[in-house]
């Protein structure tokens, strides 16, 4: 990779955390300023999407990963042969 | 009021005329017909129109009302741009097989009786078969046969709960129909299973992703939207409110997700999406509250657009560069970086971005979840939301466009953007789906119930924001899990593929082998019984010496003799038949007989009549 796209990573990159802490923020600010209507008990936590968000992907990639690594998937001419 | 023509009519007899004409004209024809369509639509008077008698009954080819209406304004809106998309394509039968296909969805869609319905469902199933041959490879002649097996089996389940729904209610209106449980629900069960098979719900789904990937490039495009969708059409028309469907619709979300993250095929992981997507309609229907109901086909619409939009830029690179496995793919960005934009912005709306499609509508669903308080549903379908942006929104990109092999041999690509008017496809589809993200009125404006809704609350967005913000952090940490190893993965496809081929096994061998020996014990009894008979006497000494010499064996020192004795009889056999009995002896055993039976007579009287 060169130096350019390495750059233009970091600055990506910049920009991201930067979204990730605003949103958290926003979240907060939200939470005080409006007047909820939530319907379960989680929605009360501030910052449960960014939470759920995370875990969630993990628990999605690892579970499948999983799910494919013993049980799922087969090499690819299983049906020729099978 | 004026009863305009039939869109769908128009696609079917538009299509007739596709091969007569040439070159440019062919093209503009082509794109044409939806704009003829969309005209004739929105000029439409809602009613029921086109009935035709057949017997004692009434077709209705013509119930206009919103929601078909709806319907049918998105799938000539995508008919147009996918019709863009293929113009290119030379051979004149992929285009009669994708507008008989927009056709008799068409049909579908304004169908008002149970035996239209049928009809147009059957032609839909066997037009959108030739998108998939036409890729004319083993794999797609192979996948299309066992979409068309799988489409039949719906069909017959359909008819057989059509004609069982007649036989209970003497009627063939299209009406919801009743729902319980127990035997008298028969007919509708057999109607759903019939739908839920188009609508790709697990385990009915196999089909789905079995065969789109292995379609042409446009066929595939044309396929994302119908099928699916008239399913989830006809889904809301026959079952709204049941309760299964919501279940079945949020595992269906994540199920789909799941098996995208494992797909190494760039447009399976799509079809796997696809299913995926469905799984919000087929819940919202289940909900069936107004806003439910509302938020299935608001999601249904934008769906429509936004896979339609992944599938060109999946099927783009596919064309350039002739691959589609994510082995064989990675960093085109720098030959294709416009297609990549493009497809993004249908990433960003499947994943429900704020200001993309998405967003206004799969909120919709997963808020009517909240309401009617499902807190297991409302995080299936917030999770699903997650795993879409993983899979669509950065696996197959990353894969695509950025990430380098390392190992193995470098398979350099070269590429360039596909065909312009490929690029202009998708950049209309694109502006659509911004343009009801930014302007979600637009989609709201049409739906058949009131819209109380404000997807853009402070709450909604900043939620959302933090939860696909937060899923690229999680993705960027594990990316390296996510690079494709050349596999397939098993689905429920393999109950016919593996275990169907294993029953047919089990009755050409172990079947037939014991009806074989079956047949052998048979004839060997058979051909016991007439040796026996030719002279029954010597048989019988011969099977009493037999007996004797085995059972004599231990005890009797002198038993070779009786052996001796055996040979030389089986030798002789049958031999001089036994004991002749002058004539005379027969006569009198007759006499005798008769006397017998005239003494019986005349104690008893008859003894039988």
């Amino acid at each position: 990779m060169d130096m350019g796209i390495k750059m233009e990573q970091k600055h990506l990159f910049g920009i991201l955390y930067v979204c990730l802490v605003m949103s958290i923020l926003a979240g907060v600010l939200v939470h005080l300023f409006i007047p909820s209507h939530a319907a379960f008990l989680w929605q009360e936590i501030p910052g449960f999407s960014a939470i759920y968000g995370f875990i969630g992907c993990i628990l999605i990639i690892i579970v499948s990963k999983a799910l494919g690594h013993y049980w799922l998937q087969k090499e690819e001419d299983y049906y020729e042969k099978h | 009021m004026i009863e305009w023509l039939h869109p769908g009519l128009i696609f079917i007899l538009g299509a007739l005329l596709i091969p007569v004409l040439k070159g440019k004209w062919k093209q503009i024809y082509l794109l044409l017909l939806p704009i003829v369509a969309l005209i004739d639509l929105l000029y439409m008077s809602k009613g029921v129109f086109w009935r035709l008698p057949l017997l004692e009954y009434e077709l209705v080819f013509g119930r206009v009302d919103q929601l078909s209406l709806v319907f049918g304004y998105v799938f000539v809106i995508a008919s147009f741009c996918m019709t863009l998309y293929a113009l290119h394509v030379k051979e004149d039968g992929q285009h009669v097989a994708a507008f008989l296909y927009v056709g008799s969805t068409l049909g579908v869609v304004f169908a008002g009786d149970l035996f239209t319905l049928y009809l147009f469902w059957e032609v839909m199933a066997f037009s959108s078969l030739f998108l998939i041959w036409y890729r004319k490879t083993k794999a797609s002649s192979e996948a299309g046969f066992r979409y068309i097996m799988v489409h039949i089996f719906g069909g017959i389940c359909l008819l057989a709960g059509i004609i069982l729904h007649l036989q209970n209610t003497g009627s063939i209106a299209f009406d919801s129909f009743n729902w319980g449980t127990g035997w008298g629900y028969l007919s509708s069960y057999f109607i759903l299973v019939g739908f839920l098979i188009n609508a790709a719900v697990p385990p009915l789904h196999a089909w789905l992703s079995d065969a789109y990937p292995e379609a042409t490039v446009t066929g595939a495009v044309f396929l994302t939207a119908f099928t699916t969708k008239s399913a989830i059409y006809v889904l809301i028309r026959g079952f709204p409110g049941v309760e299964l469907l919501i279940w079945l619709g949020a595992i269906m979300a994540v199920y789909g997700v799941i098996y995208a993250v494992l797909a190494t095929d760039a447009r399976r992981l799509l079809a796997y999406s696809i299913i995926s997507q469905g799984g919000y309609m087929v819940a919202g229907v289940g909900i069936g509250t107004w806003m439910a109901i509302n938020g299935s086909i608001a999601h249904a619409l934008s769906c429509i657009l936004y896979m339609a939009l992944l599938f060109m830029g999946a099927g783009a690179v596919l064309e350039m560069t002739g691959r589609s496995k994510f082995t064989e793919l990675g960093g085109l960005y720098k030959y294709m970086p416009l297609t990549f934009w493009l497809y993004m912005i249908g990433a960003f709306s499947i994943s429900g971005f704020p200001l993309f499609s998405g967003f206004v509508s799969k909120t919709m669903v997963i808020g009517s979840a909240a309401i009617v308080h499902q807190p297991i549903v409302w995080l299936l379908l917030e999770g699903a939301a997650i795993g879409t942006f993983l899979v669509a929104g950065l696996k197959l990109p990353y894969l695509t466009w950025f990430a380098r092999k390392e190992k193995g041999p470098v398979v350099e690509v070269k590429a360039k953007e596909p065909p312009k008017n490929m690029l202009a496809a998708m950049g209309v589809t694109a502006f659509l789906c911004i343009f009801i993200g930014v302007y979600p009125q637009a989609l709201y404006g049409i739906l058949p119930y009131a819209v109380d809704y404000a997807p853009y609350a402070a709450g909604h967005v900043v939620a959302m924001s933090q939860l696909l913000l937060f899923t690229f952090v999680a993705f960027w940490l594990l990316r390296g899990m996510l690079h494709g190893t050349p596999t397939i993965t098993l689905d429920t496809d393999w109950f016919y593929r593996i275990a169907g081929k294993r029953f047919i096994w089990f009755c050409e061998k172990p079947l037939l082998d014991f009806a074989d020996s079956i047949d052998r014990v048979l004839k060997d009894l058979a051909n016991s019984f007439a040796w026996f008979s030719r002279n029954p006497t010597a048989a019988s000494r011969i099977m009493l010496l037999t007996i004797g010499a085995v059972v004599a064996r231990p005890f009797n020192p002198a038993y070779m003799r009786y052996e001796r004795d055996l040979e030389e009889l089986r030798g002789m056999y049958p031999g001089e038949t036994v004991h002749r009995v002058a004539i005379g002896t027969g006569v009198l055993l007759v006499l005798m007989f008769f006397t017998l039976y005239l003494i019986i007579y005349l104690t008893h009287g008859v003894l039988w009549v």
